[in-house]
Formats: C-alpha cells, sequence, structure tokens
C-alpha cells in the first residue's frame, strides 16, 4: 500500500530520532551527522518554514499545469467546464503520484499536489452534484483515506479525519430536524468512537509509518468531543441549525447538561492528562479550558472585560508561581526541571515574535496612545527563528 | 507514546549507529518517566503578564476620568517598582555574553514591569503632558528603558519591545498623521525612514558582534531590519521611481543571504531568498510589461510552468547549498 519504499521510509523516523537524541545531548553532533549519511533516506524538509515555501511553489507550479490544459482547448473547457475540474484533480494525483516515485515526503511540493488533488476533487463533485455537501464528503472521506495509507501524510490524515465527521453531520442533515436535534449527542459519541478506536490501534501497532496519523486522529477525537458538548457551540448551532429562539429567561434544552460539560470535560482533560503524562491532551485541555471561560463570558458577561483581564492575569500568575514552587525540584514525575527530552525552543521564539506585535505605537497628537494591542508597527516583524 | 521513540532509539542501536553506553544512558533517563511542565508554566507566565497588562491598560484607558489620577499614578508607579525590584535582586550579573535568571519567573517579572511602566509614562504624559508637546520624548524613554532593560536582563522579548518603540519614534518626528490612518506606509518619507531604521539595526548589529556585546541579539536586529528594508523597497516598487527599489532590494537580499549564512539563521536565508524572488518576479512583470506582445501571449504562458519548475529546482539547490556550508541539521 505504502508507496515508499519501507526501510528508507523508516529510515527517514531514524533520522528524525538521531537529530532528536542529539538535541537532548545523548549523542554527539557528530554522531548524528554520521548516521544521517549512512541512512538513505527520502527527501524530506523539516524546516517549516522551507517546507511552507515549497508548498507555495507546489500550489503555483499546480495551477500553472492546470492553467496550461485549459488553454490549450479553450472551446471544449466552456462546454465542458463540469469534467475539466476532474482532470485537474487527475492531474493532481498523478503529481502526488509522481513526487512520490520521485522519493519527495514531506517536502511541501508533494503537500501541494495531494492536497490541491483533493480540494479540485471536492470542486468538481460539488460542481456535479450542484453543490450537495453530502457526496463531497463522501468523496473526500475515501479519498482521503486511501491517500493517505499510500503516501503516509499527516495532513491528509487530518483532511480524513474532517471529512468523516462532516459525512456524520451531512447525513444526520438528511434526517431533518430529528437528525438536527441528536446532533451533538451523536457527534459526542462518534468522537469518543475516534479516541478509543485510535488508541486500540496505536497499542497493537507494528510498524512506526502511520503512527502520526493515528496520534492525530487520537488527539482530532478529544477535541470534536469537547466541542460537541460545549454550551457555547450547541446553542449557537441549535440557533442557526433548528431556528431555536433563547429568550432572555429561558434556556436551551438540556442546558444543565451542557454547562456541566463545558466545565468537567476540561478539567476532566486536564485531571487524567497529568496522571497519564499526556502532552497532546494536556494542550488540549488547557485550551479548552480556556475556551470554557470564554463560552460563559460569551453569555453571562459578569465583569467588564478589563477588570476580568486583569484579575485572571494575577490568579494565572499565581497559580503558576505556586506551581513552580512546588515543582521547581522535583526530579522525577511532573516537574518543573527542564527536560531535555522537550523541544522549547520554537515556544520562546514566538514569545519574542508576540511580544513586538504588541510593542509601542507611534504616538499621536491628540492624545497619548500609549497602549497596547494590535500594535501593528513591527513592519512585518515576523518568522524569525531568534 | 514514547513506545515508537524507543524502538527508534533501539533501531539505531541495533545498526550499530550509538553505543552501548549511550543506549544505556537513553533508557535510564527514559525509565525516570520525566514529564516536564516547564514550557507550559512558562507560557502561562507569559500568558499571565499579557493578559494583566493589558487589562490594566485598557483599565486605565477606560477610567480614566473617574478615578483619581494621583490614585492611580501611585498604585501603577508601586506595583512596577516591585516588580522592578525584585527583578534586579535577583538578576545576574551584567555580562556581555548570554546570562539568564535562575529562575525564569523573572523574565516575566521584568516584562510585567517594562509594559507597565510604558503604561505609566503614557498615563503621565496624557493627563499632565509632562513631556509637553515633546510627543517623541514619552516614546524615546519608555524605548530607552526597554534597551536597558533588554540588554540588562538579557530579554529578547524587551527588545523586540524596544525595537517597536525606536520605530514609533520615527514614524512620529516624519509624519504622526498618516500613522493616525494607521497606514504606516503611506506617506513616501515614511517607509524612507522605515529603511533608515533597518540601516541603523544592521550596522549595530555589525558594531555589537566587533565589541562582543550580546551577540544573540543580532539575529533579533538583523530579522527587523530585513523585513524594515525589504517591505520598504517593494511598497515603493509600485511607485515611478522603482528602479532605484529594485536595487536597493537587490543588494538588501544579497546581503542577507551572505548574513544568513554567517548566522547561520535559517529565517533569515528564507525571508531574504522570499523577497528576491519577489524582486524577480516584478522585474520580470515588468520586462514582460515593457516588451508588450500581445500575440505571443499564449505561448507565453505556456512556459509559465517550466518557470515555475524552473525556479523550484532552483530553490532546492541553493538549500543544498546552504546545507552543505552550514552544518548538516542546521535546516531544521
Amino acid at each position: 500500500m505504502i508507496v515508499y519504499d519501507k526501510t528508507e521510509l523508516e529510515n527517514v523516523f531514524l533520522v528524525e530520532q538521531a537529530h532528536f537524541l542529539e538535541s537532548a545531548g545523548f549523542i554527539s553532533k557528530e554522531q548524528s551527522d554520521l548516521i544521517t549519511k549512512k541512512l538513505t533516506t527520502l527527501k524530506s524538509q523539516n524546516n517549516i518554514l522551507i517546507r511552507a515555501g515549497f508548498f507555495l511553489l507546489g500550489c503555483f507550479l499546480y495551477s500553472s499545469i492546470c492553467g496550461f490544459i485549459s488553454l490549450i482547448s479553450p472551446e471544449s473547457i466552456i462546454e465542458n467546464y463540469k469534467v475539466v475540474f476532474y482532470v485537474y484533480a487527475l492531474i493532481g494525483f498523478a503529481g502526488t503520484e509522481l513526487l512520490a516515485r520521485q522519493k519527495y515526503y514531506g517536502h511541501g511540493l508533494d503537500d501541494a499536489f495531494a492536497l490541491g488533488a483533493q480540494l479540485t476533487l471536492a470542486i468538481a463533485v460539488g460542481l456535479s452534484t450542484d453543490g450537495n455537501g453530502l457526496p463531497i464528503a463522501l468523496i473526500i472521506t475515501i479519498t482521503s483515506l486511501l491517500c493517505y495509507l499510500r503516501y503516509v501524510h499527516v495532513s491528509l490524515a487530518l483532511l480524513f479525519c474532517l471529512a468523516t465527521t462532516a459525512s456524520l453531520v451531512y447525513i444526520l442533515f438528511e434526517f431533518g430536524t430529528t437528525g438536527k436535534t441528536i446532533l451533538s449527542f451523536v457527534t459526542m459519541l462518534f468522537s469518543a468512537g475516534i479516541y478509543f478506536f485510535s488508541k486500540i490501534i496505536l497499542q497493537n501497532l507494528k510498524s512506526p509509518y502511520y503512527h502520526k496519523g493515528i496520534l492525530l486522529a487520537n488527539s482530532f477525537g478529544i477535541v470534536l468531543f469537547y466541542l460537541s458538548g460545549n454550551y457555547l457551540v450547541v446553542r449557537e448551532l441549535s440557533v442557526a441549525l433548528l431556528g431555536v429562539e433563547v429568550a432572555p429567561n429561558s434556556d436551551i434544552s438540556f442546558a444543565l447538561f451542557f454547562y456541566a460539560f463545558t466545565f468537567i470535560v476540561p478539567i476532566g482533560y486536564l485531571v487524567y492528562s497529568l496522571i497519564k503524562k499526556d502532552r497532546p491532551m494536556l494542550w488540549i485541555g488547557s485550551l479548552a479550558l480556556a475556551f470554557s471561560i470564554y463560552t460563559i463570558r460569551f453569555y453571562y458577561a459578569v465583569l467588564p472585560l478589563e477588570t476580568f483581564l486583569t484579575i485572571a492575569g494575577l490568579v494565572l500568575f499565581a497559580f503558576t508561581y505556586f506551581a513552580i514552587k512546588k515543582l521547581k525540584h522535583k526530579e522525577t514525575g511532573i516537574t518543573f526541571c527542564p527536560d531535555s527530552f522537550t523541544n522549547v525552543n520554537a515556544l520562546m521564539n514566538a514569545e519574542a515574535l508576540i511580544a513586538s506585535q504588541l510593542g509601542l505605537k507611534p504616538e499621536t497628537i491628540q492624545k497619548s496612545n500609549m497602549e497596547f494591542g494590535g500594535g501593528d508597527f513591527s513592519g512585518g516583524g515576523s518568522g524569525g527563528e531568534f | 507514546m514514547g513506545r515508537f521513540e524507543e524502538n527508534a532509539t533501539n533501531r539505531l542501536f541495533e545498526k550499530n549507529l550509538i553505543g552501548k553506553e549511550q543506549m544505556y544512558q537513553i533508557t535510564a533517563h527514559r525509565d525516570l518517566n520525566i514529564f516536564s511542565v516547564h514550557t507550559e508554566l512558562k507560557l502561562f507566565l507569559y500568558l499571565s503578564v499579557l493578559l494583566f497588562t493589558s487589562g490594566v491598560g485598557i483599565l486605565i484607558y477606560e477610567n480614566i476620568d473617574s478615578i483619581g489620577h494621583i490614585a492611580v499614578l501611585t498604585l501603577l508607579l508601586v506595583v512596577t517598582i516591585i516588580c522592578f525590584y525584585f527583578s534586579f535582586k535577583n538578576a545576574p550579573k551584567f555580562k556581555k555574553s548570554h546570562t539568564s535568571f535562575e529562575n525564569p519567573l523573572f523574565d516575566y517579572l521584568i516584562l510585567a514591569a517594562l509594559l507597565l511602566s510604558c503604561i505609566f509614562i503614557g498615563y503621565l504624559q496624557f493627563q499632565y503632558t509632562v513631556f509637553g508637546t515633546h510627543y517623541g520624548l514619552a516614546t524615546l524613554i519608555p524605548t530607552a528603558i526597554g534597551f536597558y532593560c533588554a540588554y540588562y536582563f538579557d530579554n529578547k522579548s524587551i527588545l523586540s519591545i524596544a525595537i517597536t518603540g525606536l520605530a514609533a519614534y520615527i514614524g512620529l518626528s516624519v509624519s504622526p498623521q498618516a500613522l493616525l490612518n494607521n497606514d504606516f506606509y503611506q506617506t513616501k518619507s515614511l517607509s524612507y525612514s522605515a529603511i533608515g531604521l533597518g540601516v541603523v539595526l544592521v550596522v549595530w548589529s555589525i558594531y555589537s558582534a566587533k565589541i562582543d556585546l550580546k551577540k544573540h541579539f543580532n539575529l533579533v536586529f538583523l530579522t527587523f531590519a530585513l523585513h524594515l528594508i525589504s517591505i520598504s523597497c517593494i511598497n515603493n516598487l509600485f511607485e515611478p521611481y522603482w528602479g532605484i527599489f529594485i536595487v536597493l532590494l537587490a543588494a538588501s537580499s544579497y546581503y542577507f543571504y551572505t548574513v544568513s549564512y554567517q548566522t547561520k539563521s535559517i529565517s533569515l536565508f528564507v525571508f531574504a531568498v522570499l523577497y528576491a524572488y519577489f524582486g524577480l518576479n516584478f522585474l520580470l512583470f515588468k520586462i514582460i510589461g515593457l516588451i508588450d506582445l500581445e500575440d505571443l501571449m499564449v505561448p507565453f504562458s505556456f512556459l509559465v510552468p517550466f518557470y515555475f519548475i524552473g525556479s523550484i529546482i532552483l530553490f532546492i539547490r541553493l538549500i543544498k547549498k546552504f546545507n552543505k556550508n552550514i552544518a548538516d541539521d542546521s535546516i531544521r
């Protein structure tokens, strides 16, 4: 199924591991260079900036090839505009296959073709079915899964997760009001299914190739589970889909359940992730908790924003201060000691960037403008690895 | 989770690529089962500082007439001084090389102190016009404090804030009115000053490399300089006198390209190449526009895919060369 030479694909992971061990200080630089030299790998690009650049170039190339085709026979295109997009999609698939045979894996170019093919296919199906969502979602589910199994791109795994969810939602829409009413419960069950299913696969997985994709599906399940029961999401969706009007002193049905869900789930995630030492879940849990607080503030703004921000800042600072104090000297388990096995550089660089975004704004004549927020004077000073 | 990483290490060991001793160390470390929340907690600190300072900023701004000024000023001053006091107390001795606090908490405390003192000075100017009509002074003083703190405490976040302050000062002295419309490059002279500031930053980075002063800051200076100069040049390309700026863009791209080799900085490299590529395409468009071949448009567009293939090959070559000249892993 996998298009790549399996040893070479495995070597990609091994070289990754070697660099990881080097950055953690377990092996020397010379040794990691030697490993890189000894193992033949695929052409992949680990630097996100360069990969993004090649992705852009790949998009240009793909669209210019499509434009090229259109220019050869402009008349037939106007007549058969519905078919043309299938041709474009075919070009995309052919390009993906070609690049994969040229041993491009996660290089940027191949990402552009793999995702571009799916996009054009979706447009093509959309044109032939007059924009019906269900067939688009179903077909993308199948093609993205097949492409993922063949090309092992994590982005395709994400697309597969999204397309499956979209298919489910569209199928529920087919049932009319009943389907829309039970939407949140069904997605809850569905996402729990994804989570446990991917977990089982992960435990029984022998080869490392699909590891990252399944890990992604696992995290996707966690996120979807939270969102499907979040009060804000449920309420806004029931207003949008079912036309429910929430009067000032009333609430949506099962409101209490959703309120509880909004807070219990993120806290559950946090506790569970700390017990199980599951970092992705810890991050998702923190973000989910922040979103829960936003959810409540969205409907019940007890405090004005500025007071809320100030107090939130103080509370967070106090919490972190005590957490650091407690964890500072621990040597095992959960600790504040920097672990050589966690890479932190990228984040610290991002901090300097964000700080420059809220830096000083130029003074104006009428009033002091030394406020914060949105100081867009950094002249695009972005994307640096400081 | 870690099972596949362990497997990968084992495979490396099986292939005789890592030694027995190393394997032992790695396994021993894994067995400690450390779960470090270092990054997460630092991020929380950072967030809390941002939340608190923006909260205070808005609070003062919104209630500027209702709270007693003296009370607000005093409170702000007290909090700022407390933050500064603890930061100075725990700061390592100033060195020209890289230093850091023993406890990362203070990195964020000093950031809070700086942001609060910016608010304080802004408030002072707004309410009491301490600096009269010398508005520049109200920007320059926080900037100066920023640079001092950045160098004394070795803090890159503060350094980038100070650089934005410098830019703000220049923006003011040229044309503040244009900035009211939130349009940085609306006036030409402003973009000239942006280029000037970029050059100053470059010169400063060269000088500080020479005297060995906080060399790791140079990347911040150079990043700002690269984007300031290149974006200003690109903005001026759409003016009638674009010729000068394409030369300027070429020169700056070349300079930053060579600098990226010296500093081994992939981000400088990528952006220098990107801006140069933009300039090149712009030049090509201008030339095509000059030739004005209406009839040849269709065969010409056939060449476009090949043009992109050509540029992709060129980029791959450039990156390979960069990789070869710098150590192997710097591209990550």
